[in-house]
């Protein structure tokens, strides 16, 4: 697209929480937001209409700014006219609602489908069905297949540049004839990212069912790889199946120069832009049902998005995918499966609710921690050979690293969301921690395509906001004893000296802007910063400021809620600067084993069902088991979606069995 | 995000409004509307009939019958497009050599014939969409269902078993739920929609299912019940959510008005996608020419606002906004949020973020 240096550009990302806006403006010849919205999503009851959110977000950027910005039809007034009312550029993000339901046809997993799953990572896409020559499956059993997973998109590659048709074209077929036999009438869409020798036939093929979109083959030859161009015409299906999906895109986004582009692809575009200038950079997005990890080292870049870690409509799948033990093992107290299971559900009913109590707020980080974990794991295979040399080895050393989501940005404390970070990600060696608190990404990424100066300055004028420089100690330093010896030298001359024990994290309030030398040596063997021993750094401070974090990597846990209890209020009291908020000693006990209290008992009236604690051991194991094999069953449910009622039945009468099994055999 | 600019959370607990329902067939069902716009409707009207969209099975006619050209087939049928066929009914054959035709392998239709090829459908299952409120028809949802306007109480949940009923409003017997028995002759609990403000429990549910009533409507369940719940046979709709709390005394005596109406209760499942809320509808008698207001949604907090909260130890909690802090305080916990400050009905004042509160209108 060609670039014109226009005025105002008015950039909205509609999250499933939160709708943002951001109005960005020439101030003295160069770019600077001028005004902010934000408020809740509107895609749900009682509007079920995104455009009443993009409304409301609008006029709070109009009260700051005195700009009117709507006409009198609620769309987005552009251009801008004389009396600055309008603006020149209109973008639109969204990660709302669900991601495209994708059919992928290839002639080979290990080959050209390989290749397209790598070109879908970048948008919201779930893969519901995967047709190659490979599948045993009859036609009948394929084409039904295809029917009921009720795809938006038809995704097929395959053949190499030159090469063969014919086996292609009857894959294709199959998919044509799944078209006409599906139910509705609607025209889906078809990328065709394959042979481009067989594009005509494609063409003449679909044509008549769908809206047939092509990119280059992503597998042109056996050696080579081009996934880019398929990724980017993922983004206009995208758009596409948005606008189909009602929840008022299409009165939303008219006028929008661009239609709607995934959230996703603004954070592999700052990973990338961050990537050229400092070599590495890590952008993370935990949202409400999707989260999002874009990696960039050198020019390779690679991004995850999974559908299933959210805090808020994605938690209670987050637990499921994560699994109760490694949310626990974040937990400073005792917590039982069916307790974790009722809070990640409570917050799938309510998303866009805040941890109100210290255990919520453990409950929510140690979900997210968790996540993040899942999230690093599925995407480290997709970074660069070295970067990914071991899954188990610390994560690669990362220049600049970029949080993003409420997690990390509504916490209203800097030094909580950088040790959020760190904890997260683990970062090796010298990072800078920056922090999406405007939820400025998605408006970047989408103006990088039309104004690459307007994104350029406002990244360069801390759009992003900076927390800090972290240090971050490798190797595993001995708790209490010096693992740090920190020299900060202050602009001023005046200079800060600082041993930091093993095990513990200091913040130096070093003011944003601010810059100072610092000089750092570890202690203790096998204790380094990035592999180095002594750092020497000019420095620029944070709203956190500058972090030492001499807790060594991996993260020494402990293996106990007790132990834990001890360790954890204080880094959150370290990263902070409070007084540690200590772990009530009573959450550190065993949940007790419940009952069915039946009709004639009233629960009580606020926090958990008090119960009869178990009184023997043999009691305890046999409720244990109980509560293992329940939870088991709701675990069940969960990974197959919706309840089968015969395998529930099933199910309970197999937990029942096991049950009375364990009692007669303790009674 | 501070007070000015947020617009909280709503969850009706009206009790007479205006209501909008959609009343669809299910994405993947397919079938006809059998309403008009400005049709009255009642609780049972049929608003749409469908199927669900069923397997299809692919017959290799040509192969079988070894011919040379697929559209020599043409020539054999003994089936067209649309027929309903029986297990083992003759496709297509060489009249009097029977044992080279090809036989349906399914009861089903014939959807299409083509490149030597015969494709059958099985057949789907039936399903109706009722009404489930008095009503009149405002518009007509192509292939799916109708946009029905009705006018009476309305009560949203947080969480529903995926079912649908319509019955009687009952409350719960004042000895315990265990008492609830239809079999007299004259018991209220027949087609009842019971409420009760203690948790559902594994004994409830199990009164639910041998006592056959209609639905249950509860403020909370241990999430190791829940698929007991989703595979129950009534339609179970939760006020609070998941864990052990009781039903609001709020929502509870809002209920309570209400016993002995017909209600619709409608156990949607929330999810990620679902723009609908749980809730119950209970239509109301008015008097001719009577128009109670539309629910307002465009509500901001205000003091003196009747507000629920959502989280913490308080939550379930009914309570009165007394204070809206233009700045963000830093909670217990440690995060620095916008608050408001609220008194409870139970006569405590607490600091709530403004996230974690709920108003009814």
């Amino acid at each position: 697209m060609a670039e014109n240096r226009t005025g105002s550009i008015l950039a909205v990302d509609f999250g499933n929480v939160h709708t943002r806006a951001v109005l960005i403006d020439l101030v003295d010849g160069t770019y600077r937001p001028v005004g902010y919205g934000e408020v809740m999503t509107t895609s749900s009851f009682p509007h079920g209409d995104v455009s009443v959110g993009l409304e409301r977000a609008l006029r709070q950027i109009s009260r700051g700014t005195g700009r009117q910005l709507l006409r009198s039809d609620h769309t987005v007034l552009s251009p801008e006219l004389p009396d600055r009312s309008g603006v020149d550029s209109f973008l639109v993000t969204t990660s709302i609602g669900r991601p495209m339901r994708t059919v992928m046809i290839g002639l080979t997993r290990a080959m050209s489908v390989d290749s397209a799953f790598r070109a879908v990572a970048g948008t919201y896409v779930q893969v519901v069905e995967t047709i190659t020559l490979e599948d045993d499956r009859d036609e009948s059993a394929q084409i039904n297949a295809i029917i009921l997973s009720r795809p938006d998109l038809f995704f097929l590659v395959g053949g190499t540049e030159g090469g063969a048709q014919t086996t292609l074209l009857q894959l294709a077929k199959r998919a044509v004839l799944a078209m006409r036999l599906m139910a509705d009438d609607r025209r889906r869409l078809v990328l065709f990212a394959g042979n481009s020798e067989a594009i005509p036939q494609i063409r003449e093929l679909f044509s008549p069912y769908a809206i047939v979109l092509t990119a280059e083959n992503v597998r042109p030859s056996l050696e080579q790889e081009q996934p880019a161009q398929a990724s980017a015409q993922l983004a206009s299906a995208y758009d596409s199946v948005a606008e189909q999906r009602g929840a008022g895109f299409d009165r939303a986004a008219a006028g929008s120069a661009l239609g709607v582009l995934p959230t996703a692809q603004s954070y592999s575009l700052i990973a990338r832009y961050l990537a050229q200038v400092q070599g590495s950079a890590l952008a993370l997005d935990v949202g409400s049902a999707v989260s999002t990890l874009s990696a960039a080292i050198g020019h390779h870049s690679a991004t995850t998005i999974r559908n299933d870690i959210g805090l808020g409509h994605s938690a209670a799948t987050l637990l499921e995918a994560s699994g109760f033990d490694r949310v626990r093992r974040w937990l400073p107290f005792v917590v039982d499966d069916n307790e974790l299971l009722a809070f990640a559900l409570n917050k799938t009913l309510r998303p866009g609710t805040l941890p109100e109590s210290l255990r919520e707020l453990y409950l929510v980080h140690a979900l997210m921690r968790a996540g993040v974990e899942m999230l690093v794991q599925t995407a480290r295979p997709l970074w660069t050979d070295e970067a990914n040399s071991s899954p188990d080895a610390a994560l690669p050393p990362f220049r600049m690293i970029v949080g993003a989501g409420a997690v990390f940005a509504n916490t209203g404390r800097p030094g909580m969301s950088a040790m959020l970070l760190l904890d997260a990600l683990q970062p090796v060696g010298m990072s800078e921690l920056l922090l999406d608190g405007n939820a400025l990404i998605p408006a970047l990424g989408a103006l990088a395509r039309v104004q690459q100066e307007a994104f350029v300055q406002l990244l360069d004028a801390g759009g992003i906001i900076p927390l800090g420089t972290c240090f971050s100690v490798s190797g595993q330093p001995r708790a209490g004893k010096p693992a740090l010896r920190v020299r900060i030298t202050l602009p001023n001359g005046e200079i800060v000296k600082q041993e930091v024990p093993g095990g513990t994290l200091w913040v130096y309030p070093l003011g944003l802007g601010v810059r100072a030398l610092i000089d750092v040596r570890t202690v203790g063997r096998g204790v380094t910063i990035g592999g180095k021993r002594k750092f020497r750094r000019e420095v620029t401070g944070g709203t956190a400021g500058i972090i030492f974090d001499a807790r060594g990597r991996p993260l020494p846990l402990a293996l106990t809620p007790a132990e834990r209890a001890g360790q954890m209020p204080a880094w959150y009291a370290q990263a902070t600067g409070d007084e540690p908020r200590l772990i009530d000693p009573e959450w550190l006990q065993a949940a007790p084993a419940k009952k069915d209290t039946g009709q004639a008992e009233a629960a009580p009236k606020k926090g958990r069902q008090k119960r009869r604690p178990a009184t023997s051991e043999k009691e305890l194991e046999v409720e244990q088991r109980a509560k293992e094999v329940q939870a088991k069953k709701v675990r069940k449910q969960f990974s197959s979606g919706e309840p089968d009622q015969g395998d529930a039945q099933n199910g309970d009468q197999q937990a029942k069995d096991e049950v009375d099994e364990l009692r007669n055999l303790f009674s | 995000m501070n007070y000015e600019t947020y617009f909280p959370e709503q969850r009706h607990l009206l009790p007479l409004t205006i209501f909008r329902r959609d009343r669809l067939l299910p994405v993947d069902a397919t079938g006809g509307i059998e309403v008009a716009r400005g049709d009255r409707v009642d609780l049972h009207t049929v608003v749409a009939r469908g199927a669900v969209q069923a397997p299809f099975t692919i017959v290799e006619a040509a192969r079988q019958l070894r011919l040379r050209r697929p559209e020599q087939l043409d020539d054999l049928l003994h089936v067209h497009v649309g027929d309903p066929v029986q297990q083992g009914e003759l496709l297509a054959g060489k009249n009097g050599r029977r044992k080279r035709g090809v036989r349906s392998p399914i009861t089903g239709t014939v959807v299409h014939i083509g490149d030597g090829r015969v494709i059958l459908q099985e057949v789907g299952e039936n399903m109706v969409v009722e009404a489930g409120v008095n009503g009149h028809v405002v518009d007509i949802r192509r292939g799916r269902g109708a946009l029905v306007e009705g006018i009476g109480a309305v009560l949203q949940g947080v969480w529903g078993n995926n079912s649908r009923a319509t019955g009687t409003l009952r409350l719960e017997p004042s000895d315990g739920f265990g008492r609830i028995s239809r079999e007299a002759l004259d018991s209220p609990y027949h087609n009842a929609i019971v409420v009760t403000r203690r948790p559902l429990s594994q004994s409830t549910l199990q009164v639910v299912h041998e006592q056959e009533l209609l639905g249950v409507i509860a403020p909370s369940i241990e999430p190791e019940l829940m698929n007991d719940a989703l595979s129950s046979s009534a339609a179970i709709l939760l006020t609070e959510g998941f864990g052990s709390q009781r039903m609001s005394t709020f929502s509870y005596s809002f209920l309570s008005n209400l016993e002995g109406r017909q209600a619709t209760l409608d156990g949607i499942q929330p999810g990620v996608l679902e723009a609908r809320r749980p809730e119950v509808i209970v239509n109301v008698p008015l008097q001719s020419g009577e128009r109670p207001p539309a629910p307002r949604n465009d509500l901001t907090l205000h003091t003196d606002m009747q507000v629920r909260v959502t989280r913490g130890n308080f939550a379930g909690n009914i309570g009165q906004i007394i204070g809206l802090l233009n700045n963000p305080i830093v909670l217990d916990n440690g995060l620095r949020v916008h608050v408001a400050q609220v008194y409870l009905v139970t006569g405590e004042t607490l600091y709530v973020p403004l996230e974690n509160l709920e108003v009814f209108g």
